[in-house]
């Protein structure tokens, strides 16, 4: 028998570019002011770029969209698919030396910009640190909207000047996310 | 490593060239802009910056709002509201 037609496989992973889903605040521009006003709602006397937290939004489910052989049948299962590596991890984890550097030399965010965003990087690691140490009352989904959201500001910042950048950093969402989550990973940061 | 690779840009570069921030221009007002709005602060637009020092600014934003911007010691870009 012919494989069944089943309506849409799975939908491909994010568009690079596309807007994020955790919505700024400002009334959509551009992207770097949406990204940069993103943490602005309410405004302390001083701060010194801490991580905001958003609204929830659930981890990534991978839809599977492989179809399963019918019970009973007599025919060889032949599923090249099924024995395919997960193709993005080596791509990835190549990537991400390049980016390091990509994220030095780029001109579409500014040194203020880069820093206040390093800084955010840095607390969203140390939460982490707490995390894997036990010492920590936030779970791993908080700590997922919170990548999430540092990692739009990112992409929304870079994407209409760096646009190829910006797609980079957003291919390796999932790798970055599996090392911040892999004890083991994490420790060798 | 790699995280802090992709993500984390390093202090002593960027505080190197932080001081050359005001011979970009009008990408350095963006720059203030995005800083601030970073940090959680109201700012549309920055009509004027001034310079005090090394990594240290006085932005004023279309809005009225005026911001020292500067980097401390520890090297955390800090916006006060002036």
């Amino acid at each position: 028998m012919a494989a069944p037609v089943s309506p849409a496989p799975a939908p491909p992973p994010q568009a690079p570019t596309a807007a994020p889903s955790v919505a700024p605040a400002a009334g959509a521009p551009t992207g770097k002011e949406a990204a940069a006003a993103g943490a602005a709602t309410t405004a302390p006397a001083v701060r010194s770029g801490s991580t905001s937290s958003k609204p929830a939004k659930a981890p990534t489910a991978a839809a599977s969209g492989t179809s399963a052989a019918p019970a009973g049948s007599a025919v060889p299962a032949t599923t090249p698919a099924a024995a395919a590596p997960p193709p993005a991890a080596s791509a990835a984890a190549l990537d991400l030396n390049g980016l390091e550097q990509r994220l030095r030399d780029t001109h579409a965010i500014g040194v203020f910009t880069k820093l206040t965003l390093k800084n955010q990087v840095d607390d969203l690691l140390g939460k982490f640190k707490s995390f894997h140490q036990g010492q920590s009352h936030v779970t791993l989904a908080q700590l997922r909207q919170q990548y999430e959201v540092l990692l739009l500001k990112v992409i929304s910042l870079l994407q209409d000047d760096d646009p190829s950048l910006a797609s980079a950093v957003s291919s390796s969402r999932e790798a970055i996310w599996g090392v911040l989550t892999d004890p083991k990973k994490f420790a060798n940061i | 490593m790699l995280a802090r690779s992709i993500l984390g840009f390093p202090v002593l570069a960027l505080l190197g060239s932080a001081g050359a921030l005001a011979a970009e221009g009008a990408s350095a007002v963006q720059d203030l802009r995005a800083a601030i709005a970073l940090q959680g602060f109201p700012c549309d637009r920055v009509v004027d910056s001034k310079r005090n020092g090394d990594s240290d600014y006085t932005a004023s934003c279309k809005d009225g709002n005026r911001y020292h911007v500067f980097v401390d010691s520890a090297g955390r870009v800090v916006v006060k509201k002036l």
